[in-house]
């Protein structure tokens, strides 16, 4: 091999890496199975002590089992598969955070990993973290462009994978799937919401950094930038998350993610993020009729295989507010928010992002 | 010497160092047994089974005892595995017509076989690979089961009494074919519906 800089090369040819030694060891990982189908980057030891060093946890600390395939996740197994999606080291104490929450929902212990529905968790980063590891708080927050957004979902779909081992067509058995799975990782615009950050809402305060997570099953934009009257945009939000087409049980969820400019109208008009959730619970649903004409008349039953509430009754499709999650993210350019549809049910808490002990 | 590239997957053992799960002797008839429905709570999954049990009352005699999964998604807990071994001669369950319960169908099944007692499990066939893939997990690399067409969930009553009749004969085989030994439980693909 020489060293001879050739049209094309980065110009520093004598000190940069060795790209044919590079691209073999990616393909040797791709030879194992690790991958998602995009390359890894190879672990070695001293590039896992890098992440160990982050956490005061020890690495063979159980961090999440998945009882029904008997498999167990360490820190250590966590941090092999955070480095191999990209993460930087300094990382590694947010995807601590973020698998933690996601295990606490009941469906991403149960059978979440392997259903036809094949959910993508959405993880939401609150507090100072966000600058500090440099998060996109702003515009495009659904993606793509920025490392921390981009590679911590990913690390949480390689363990899933690598250590949960459950893999697409055998274990997972996702009839579609859905675009972005293993890739939402919101950093919050605090500084944009007129409201408390996310993290307060499950129960970390006082401007702590914390995640979120919860299984989602896709997303649907409401764009609505012309109106002056808040309950019209209330009303657009209303007319999307009541859809049938994603009603499978009688009670259901959506995450909010409003864009800075409707967060912005409703505080205007006084209302408080509970506002915003009761005015929704109160009027998000069909009639037993309309779900009935669409397939759906098990939706309209009082709780799962209960009696049917017949024709007339309104049935509401969300439950409380742990049904209706708001965060505000984004850019103030346009009035475009998000309804996600939750698989399952948000567990309602938020987890720290521990410290280095 | 360079640095080894490390291994993401954890604590993997080869499939050959698992423990094996034993497979329950087969019963000689179903004549007078106790027969166990272990109803997963899918759509159409009740019916489904009281048909075959329903069949197996007129055709054996047999007593029916019936119980709902406490979550489909999953394999049963160890007390209800204890009580179904206890109040049954052979246990038939299902319907597993997804990618979580299809595995827990064959996941029950194996546990229940290694506490002695054979078992029926009816899985559409479209979740195979899950539900084989669970099986060689639980130390039960090719166990058997009964398929069935997918979708079942979508069937009028009609239809599915006549699923659950066409089904019939292979779960009478699993729990019955004494014939069956434990190699022959461990070649797949020969209990198409």
């Amino acid at each position: 091999m020489t060293a001879d800089v050739t049209d094309g090369a980065a110009g520093d040819g004598a000190t940069a890496p060795d790209p044919d030694e590079a691209q073999r060891a990616i393909e040797y990982c791709y030879e194992r199975g690790w991958s998602d189908g995009l390359p890894l980057v190879p672990v070695s030891a001293p590039l896992l002590d890098e992440f160990l060093a982050t956490t005061g946890k020890d690495p063979d600390e159980i961090i999440g089992s998945l009882e029904q395939v008997g498999r167990d996740v360490n820190v250590r197994t966590a941090a092999i598969n955070a480095a191999m999606a990209g993460c930087k080291p300094e990382y590694f104490p947010v995807v601590l955070a973020a698998f933690e929450a996601l295990m606490r929902e009941r469906a991403a212990r149960g059978g979440g990993f392997q259903s036809t529905s094949g959910p993508s968790p959405l993880i939401v980063v609150n507090g100072p973290i966000r600058h500090e590891l440099g998060f996109n708080t702003k515009g495009g927050a659904f993606g793509p462009g920025f490392r921390p957004n981009a590679t911590i979902p990913r690390a949480i779909g390689l363990i899933v994978r690598n250590a949960f081992g459950v893999h697409p067509h055998v274990l997972e058995q996702a009839t579609q799937g859905l675009p972005g799975r293993w890739q939402v990782c919101i950093a919050e615009n605090e500084e944009e919401s007129p409201w408390e950050p996310f993290a307060e809402n499950g129960g970390v305060t006082g401007g702590i950094s914390a995640v979120s997570a919860t299984l989602t099953r896709t997303m649907e934009f409401v764009d609505n930038r012309h109106t002056p009257n808040h309950e019209d945009v209330l009303r657009d939000l209303q007319d999307t998350i009541s859809r049938v087409g994603s009603q499978i049980f009688p009670l259901s969820g959506v995450a909010l993610v409003l864009c800075p400019e409707h967060a912005q109208m409703f505080a205007a008009a006084g209302m408080s993020k509970a506002d915003v959730q009761n005015w929704l619970l109160e009027r998000c649903g069909r009639t037993g009729a309309e779900l009935s004409s669409m397939g759906k008349a098990e939706v309209a039953r009082k709780g799962f295989g209960g009696e049917y509430e017949g024709d007339e009754a309104f049935h509401k499709f969300l439950g409380g507010p742990t049904s209706i999650p708001v965060i505000v993210a984004g850019a103030k350019n346009a009035a475009i928010s998000m309804v996600v549809r939750i698989f399952g049910e948000w567990s309602g808490t938020a987890v720290q992002v521990g410290d280095k002990k | 010497m360079p640095n080894a590239i490390l291994d993401p997957t954890g604590t993997v053992t080869s499939a050959a160092a698992k423990p094996a799960a034993p497979r329950a002797p087969r019963l000689s008839s179903l004549e007078g047994k106790r027969v166990g429905l272990l109803i997963n709570t899918k759509t159409n999954a009740r019916p489904f089974l009281e048909e075959v049990g329903r069949l197996l009352e007129d055709r054996y005699g047999v007593t029916l005892t019936r119980r709902t999964k406490v979550n489909f998604a999953v394999p049963e807990p160890e007390d209800v595995i204890k009580e179904l071994v206890a109040e049954n001669d052979v246990v038939i369950t299902g319907v597993g017509d997804c990618g979580s319960c299809s595995a827990a169908a064959a996941a029950d099944g194996v546990v229940l076989e290694a506490a002695g007692i054979p078992v029926a499990a009816i899985i559409t066939d479209s979740f195979k690979p899950t539900a084989d893939a669970m099986a060689a997990l639980r130390g039960a690399p090719g166990y058997k089961y009964a398929t069935t067409a997918h979708p079942v969930a979508v069937l009028t009553e009609d239809k599915v009494k006549e699923r659950a009749a066409s089904v019939l004969d292979d779960v009478v085989s699993l729990l019955t074919d004494t014939g069956l030994t434990d190699t022959a439980l461990t070649e797949p693909g020969k209990t198409e519906a």
